[in-house]
């Protein structure tokens, strides 16, 4: 200690994606600091989206032309492996896609501080109001979703977390129609958020107990060596778990799933339902195969009957909802069980990890465009009082605008896992690793929960298809082009990855043939 | 584990403090659970951080105990005032501070507390640690931080930048339209 | 000596989880939670000190900058849903069913 620091070495290039979309965010800060207002949206859409593409730009450059890293990048604090670039490339295209579905339409609050009903804010809207600030923070929010999934020890896992948080806990409140619903979403989803993320603390604290540090690596080296403090262990494991499994509405805690994701904007719904997810489904296999690989046969019974749990839960209460949103949500929940099976999937052997790895990514590139594509449609169906979400006003959907109502139905098809939908690849993939490692059980009550699921479905295009419109029926709006690029590029995506899916599924495969860094 | 535990009594100087400050923060956090008036539990919050300050201190992280006292007894917990404050609840007794589950939620505390306890004193039962001064001041802090944890860090640095945006969409009233 | 902090944060730990599950008053549930990051806090320092390395303190001080980042947004978004319900109870929350 002679009073300097030696300088860290940080890998630029290595982290040059997450940089650049943080750069952009803080740009973003200072365009509303001095960019006249009537500039500011000129400025941030292009800003917002030309830095997302590059950050993917980035990402390929450095998968394809660099090679895969194989050591942590940083001091050991993020590991841009295989794995961690392909979901970074994915969270970036699904943050794009979301970011043309916040830009189409006025989904947000004219000014956030007018009271709901209130002559402010009658003339925050007569004036033409907007909130640009929406933009930074959904590239810092982005900026944490790169961060979680890549974080090698549990300290950034945390931080990375609270960045994508704590912006998300804001979009969720500022919906500019239904304010008090979308306010009470930001509540909930804030106090349930910050409850999980002090038991992901405790689980930290009480492994850093168990191992004397918080890198992944280190934890799994002690999970062999260390003896006499099983329990401190086992403890501090199940507290990370409950709150990674928060964050992807695994079972017992999906509830706040559909009131958030009701609550909240539907362009910001469908970045926490594309985004969200896979950022934690990274960070989740990330913390589970690495840091806790040692004690899989301990784990995995405990995920084991969270998947089921969560599998049927989604499915069987999807079937009650009468709202769209909350639909979706608990199909979202559905879902998650699926992944889960892939999580629990893994096996001694390096190949069945690698294809067990690969079937979750896959499963999340076409789950990802698929539910973003679910609630563009959400978004173009309205009523005077803005998004039609009762289910009663998509009766007879198809017969008012036949093309439209067919987009949803695939989409909700390729939700259903039926052949030619990516869903159905995704599904394959996963459940195929799970068989070959030995968990047949789990597979078929999947199966079983997507045949329920697909039932609700079937219910829903049945609605659209062969019941009578109402006579004052939602009105269609004319897609702006951002909404209509949006539903394009996932019916694309969809249709693509259900009959063509092997380059993307080579490419996951290759992400994860090297698997995770230590 | 090398050192040879010594043996539990007769408690040594820090020990008796710590014993002390850890009944104070103990008993307030209880307080502020169960008070029934809102601002009480603010300031009980107040007595039971500053005495968590304190046990930073017995366990000589200095660093810790300052930044303790300096965010949350001075940031956190007059914020949260000034939350009490603009949501003008009710100063004196109110009395639907609890929901209905309170005595499944006290069942669930004391199992929680019941594992918790146990784990860590089945792991830690001799475990003792010599309390040599000098170790948690700011320079050693200091270059662990802007060498090993740099990365999380900068990430703070834009966590706090974020949160600063985020106050101001949700508080600011002057916004004008598009001219 | 370590025994009695880990047992004082446990029990921080859990009185924090059952203010969160009890009270109504959004900033008190609020004030739960900051309880439960002070346990894990009190932890952090412990192990520290008992697994001889500076990481733990880190880790606390980093908490604790995370923690008012949390209030900051916490609070404004509590502050706001007053202003249009006039109520801060959790659970008035009732236009979300289940």
């Amino acid at each position: 200690m002679n009073g300097t620091i030696q300088a860290p070495t940080i890998e630029y290039a290595l982290l040059a994606p997450m940089l650049v979309v943080f750069g952009a965010a803080i740009v973003g800060v200072l365009v509303e600091a001095f960019a006249p207002r009537y500039l500011r949206s000129a400025i941030h859409v292009p800003l917002t989206l030309l830095s997302l593409a590059g950050a993917f730009a980035l990402t390929i450059w450095q998968a394809a032309a660099k090679g895969i890293p194989t050591k942590a990048a940083a001091m050991g604090a993020v590991a841009v492996d295989g794995p961690a670039l392909f979901i970074w490339g994915t969270i970036l295209v699904l943050a794009f896609v979301s970011v043309l579905l916040i830009k189409g339409e006025d989904h947000f609050v004219a000014a956030a501080s007018a009271v709901p009903g209130s002559a402010e804010e009658e003339q925050a809207l007569h004036e033409g109001a907007a909130h640009s600030e929406i933009y930074p923070l959904v590239l810092f929010a982005v900026g944490g979703m790169l961060l979680f999934p890549a974080a090698n020890d549990l300290l950034v896992a945390f931080v990375a977390l609270e960045v994508m948080s704590l912006p998300l806990y804001l979009l969720c409140g500022l919906a500019r129609r239904r304010r008090l619903l979308s306010q009470e979403a930001a509540v909930k989803y804030f106090l349930l958020g910050a409850f999980s993320s002090a038991f992901f603390l405790y689980g930290t604290a009480l492994l850093y107990g168990y191992a004397g540090s918080i890198d992944l690596a280190k934890i799994s080296t002690a999970v062999g060596s260390v003896g006499g403090q099983d329990t401190l262990l086992y403890i501090g494991a199940a507290m990370l778990g409950v709150g990674l499994l928060f964050k992807i509405g695994a079972a017992p805690f999906q509830a706040w799933k559909p009131d958030v994701y009701q609550g909240a904007p539907t362009p910001i719904t469908a970045l926490m339902a594309s985004g969200t997810l896979v950022a934690a489904f990274g960070a989740l296999v990330r913390v589970f195969w690495v840091g806790l690989g040692g004690l899989d046969w301990d784990w995995r019974p405990v995920l084991y009957g969270v998947a089921i749990l969560t599998m049927v839960v989604g499915a069987v209460l999807a079937i009650t909802q009468t709202d769209i949103k909350r639909m979706l949500a608990y199909s979202s929940i559905a879902h998650g069980g699926f992944l889960l099976v892939g999580v629990i999937a893994t096996g001694k052997a390096a190949a069945q990890n690698a294809s067990a790895l690969s079937g979750i990514l896959f499963y999340l590139v076409a789950y990802g465009f698929t539910t973003v594509g679910a609630f563009a449609v959400v978004t173009m169906v309205r009523d005077a009082g803005g998004e039609a979400w009762h289910l009663s006003r998509w009766a007879g959907l198809g017969k008012r605008s036949p093309l439209l109502a067919g987009i949803f139905a695939f989409f909700l098809l390729a939700f259903a896992g039926i052949p030619l939908t990516s869903g159905f690849f995704g599904k394959y993939a996963v459940f195929q690793a799970a068989v070959s490692g030995g968990a047949l059980p789990l597979v078929i009550v999947g199966v079983v929960a997507s045949a329920v699921a697909a039932f609700f479905y079937v219910r829903v295009i049945v609605l659209m298809f062969f019941s009578d419109p109402a006579a004052d029926g939602p009105s269609i709006v004319l897609p702006s082009r951002g909404t209509a690029a949006v539903v394009g590029l996932a019916v694309l995506a969809t249709v693509v990855l259900g009959v063509y899916p092997q380059p993307v599924l080579d490419l996951a495969h290759s992400a994860a043939q090297s698997l995770f860094v230590r | 584990m090398t050192l040879q535990a010594p043996g539990f009594w007769p408690p040594t100087g820090p020990e008796i403090v710590f014993l002390l400050l850890g009944v104070v923060a103990l008993g307030s956090a209880l307080l502020v659970v169960t008070t029934r008036q809102l601002v009480h539990a603010a300031l009980w919050l107040v007595v039971c951080f500053g005495a968590l300050a304190g046990g930073y201190l017995v366990l000589t992280a200095e660093f810790v105990a300052w930044v303790q006292v300096l965010i949350y007894v001075g940031a956190v917990v007059v914020l949260l005032l000034f939350g009490i404050m603009l949501t003008r609840a009710p100063i004196g007794r109110s009395a639907d501070l609890d929901s209905g589950n309170r005595w499944a939620a006290a069942l669930v505390a004391l199992a929680t507390a019941a594992v918790l306890v146990t784990v860590v004193v089945s792991g830690f039962r001799t475990a003792y640690a010599p309390l040599d001064p000098g170790q948690g001041a700011a320079k050693p802090l200091g270059s662990s931080i802007f060498r090993t944890w740099v990365l999380p860090f900068e990430a703070l640095s834009v966590l706090l930048l974020a949160a600063l945006v985020g106050a101001i969409v949700l508080s600011r009233t002057d916004i004008q339209g598009r001219k | 000596m370590t025994t009695h902090y880990l047992v004082l944060s446990a029990l921080l730990f859990a009185i924090g989880g059952v203010g969160v599950l009890v009270r109504r008053n959004a900033i008190v549930v609020f004030m739960c939670v900051e309880l439960m990051l002070n346990a894990c806090n009190l932890a952090f320092v412990t192990f520290a000190r008992q697994n001889g390395n500076l990481d733990g303190q880190v880790i606390a001080f980093f908490v604790m900058i995370v923690a008012a980042a949390e209030v900051v947004i916490g609070l404004a978004i509590i502050v706001t849903i007053f202003r249009t319900r006039r109520s801060a109870s959790v659970d008035d929350a009732s236009l979300l069913k289940y």
